[in-house]
């Protein structure tokens, strides 16, 4: 299928995905998480988005990809919509904006920062621990800020450059 | 309608079905472990392998001719059909077995997957670089609770080695050679052999086990029982194979010599264990073909 980029269309229908949330982070959206990989029309008119999971087994993901359907039908009406998750490029969690990041906080979730120990979203301390590599979803895991005594979750990062940790 | 044996499907059973069939056994704990943190671990990790075997369930789709579809791949085949090693259709029995098996399972994943990394396949690399990226959570779910047991207090540490002990014979299967192996290799799907993957992996586990001093595991391996396949008929001549497994020390390093404990999974052949893990699994599916929930 032949592409068409200069379709007009495309920057409303970005506009559009911008206003559909993940259901278990509501205050982000979906383009702020990074996870709207590719926005294209055909030649016929149809316009293609490419979603890519943050983790695999998210089960969100039908949500997602049935609220952009709707969302792009209402901002391209009269255009056939296909919205598909793909694997390639990979999702990391180098792909949230840094407004993303900020609705994270409002959420009470660390955004991924690559730093250890992780920052309190709620008093913005350091001194944190990890309780678990788990969590309430497949892509946050349990942190435990001393300072403040507060629970809170944190965005587990996922870089491709991530290396396992062999014990030394 | 058969599935056929061509080589990659193979590969992509072998690997979508460990991840499946052990993905299903790790979502067993899900309410039963005595710790809430684990309950959520067991559960994620299950979660993250059965998605995983979805990826790789829906590459071998496109091979596949009308009439087949990801529930009909994961749910909709003949016991004899699914090519998951035997160490992953085992009953938990405790959480010291579940956790031995995690951390032999994930480690030996780790080695497959990054030499899988340099397939020629395309579609492979993109679906196992996604892959990787969350396996990077469970092995260190894995390693921590394995420096953790194995620290005492001596009733972790002895609950550690007995589930080791139980599940290390058989995940040594693990690298089983594939059937059609030799074509993958020649195509460059499959960049190194099972063997060499094997070596890889059992070195380095070997290297773990004796930084905690639990190496007399290893020495103790050869006397795990041996597998009695049930699930699709014959033993036929890989018999004598079945009951031989073996590793020693060589060099300074544990190396695998000859014979497999609870080998033919990659053929189809399982243990007393699947039938009963088949049939839960795959109950739904069979009474009410076509159900969406």
């Amino acid at each position: 299928m032949v592409k068409s980029p200069d379709d007009p269309l495309i920057p409303a229908v970005w506009e559009a995905l911008a206003g559909v949330r993940d259901p278990e982070i509501p205050p982000c959206s979906i383009t702020d998480l990074g996870i709207v990989g590719d926005v294209r029309a055909t030649d016929d008119g149809a316009i293609e988005i490419d979603l890519l999971p943050t983790f695999a087994g998210c089960p969100a993901l039908d949500v997602i990809r049935e609220d952009c359907e709707t969302a792009v039908a209402d901002a391209a009406p009269g255009r056939e919509v296909h919205v598909r998750f793909v694997t390639s490029p990979p999702w990391t969690t180098d792909r949230i904006t840094p407004a993303g990041r900020a609705a994270l906080r409002t959420y009470g979730v660390a955004p991924a920062s690559g730093e250890e120990p992780r920052i309190c979203p709620y008093c913005g301390s350091r001194k944190t621990l990890q309780e678990s590599q788990f969590g309430p979803t497949l892509c946050r895991a349990t942190h435990y800020c001393e300072a403040c005594r507060n629970p809170f979750e944190a965005f587990k990062p996922k870089l491709i450059a991530l290396q396992v940790r062999r014990p030394s | 309608m058969t599935l056929g044996e061509s080589p990659r499907l193979v590969l992509l059973l072998a690997l979508g079905d460990d991840e499946l069939i052990l993905g299903h056994r790790h979502s067993e704990w899900t309410g039963w472990v005595p710790h809430l943190e684990e309950d959520l671990a067991f559960s994620s990790i299950a979660q993250d392998e059965m998605a995983h075997a979805r990826l790789l369930y829906g590459l071998a789709l496109e091979s596949l001719g009308e009439g087949w579809d990801e529930d009909r791949l994961a749910l909709g085949r003949e016991p004899g059909e699914y090519r998951n090693a035997v160490l992953c259709e085992r009953p938990n029995r405790d959480w010291g077995y579940s956790l031995a098996r995690q951390f032999l399972y994930d480690t030996a994943d780790d080695v497959r997957t990054q030499s899988l990394l340099g397939s020629s396949w395309k579609e492979l690399t993109e679906i196992l670089t996604l892959v990787r990226m969350e396996e990077t959570y469970h092995l260190e779910h894995a390693r921590t609770w394995f420096r953790r047991l194995a620290g005492g207090p001596v009733a972790a540490r002895e609950h550690l080695a007995a589930g080791l002990e139980g599940a290390l014979g058989e995940s040594l299967a693990i690298f089983e050679p594939l059937p059609g192996e030799g074509s993958l290799l020649a195509s460059g799907d499959l960049p190194a052999p099972s063997s060499e993957l094997l070596a890889e992996w059992l070195g380095g586990v070997g290297e773990e086990l004796e930084a905690v001093s639990l190496d007399y595991v290893l020495e103790r391996h050869a006397q795990v029982g041996e597998m009695v396949p049930t699930a699709s008929g014959e033993m036929e001549e890989e018999r004598p194979a079945l009951s031989v497994p073996g590793v020693e020390r060589v060099g300074g390093r544990w190396v695998h010599r000859g014979g497999f404990a609870g080998a033919g999974g990659r053929a189809g052949r399982h243990s007393e264990d699947f039938p009963a893990l088949w049939e839960d699994l795959t109950g739904l599916y069979r009474a009410f073909p076509g159900a969406t929930w």
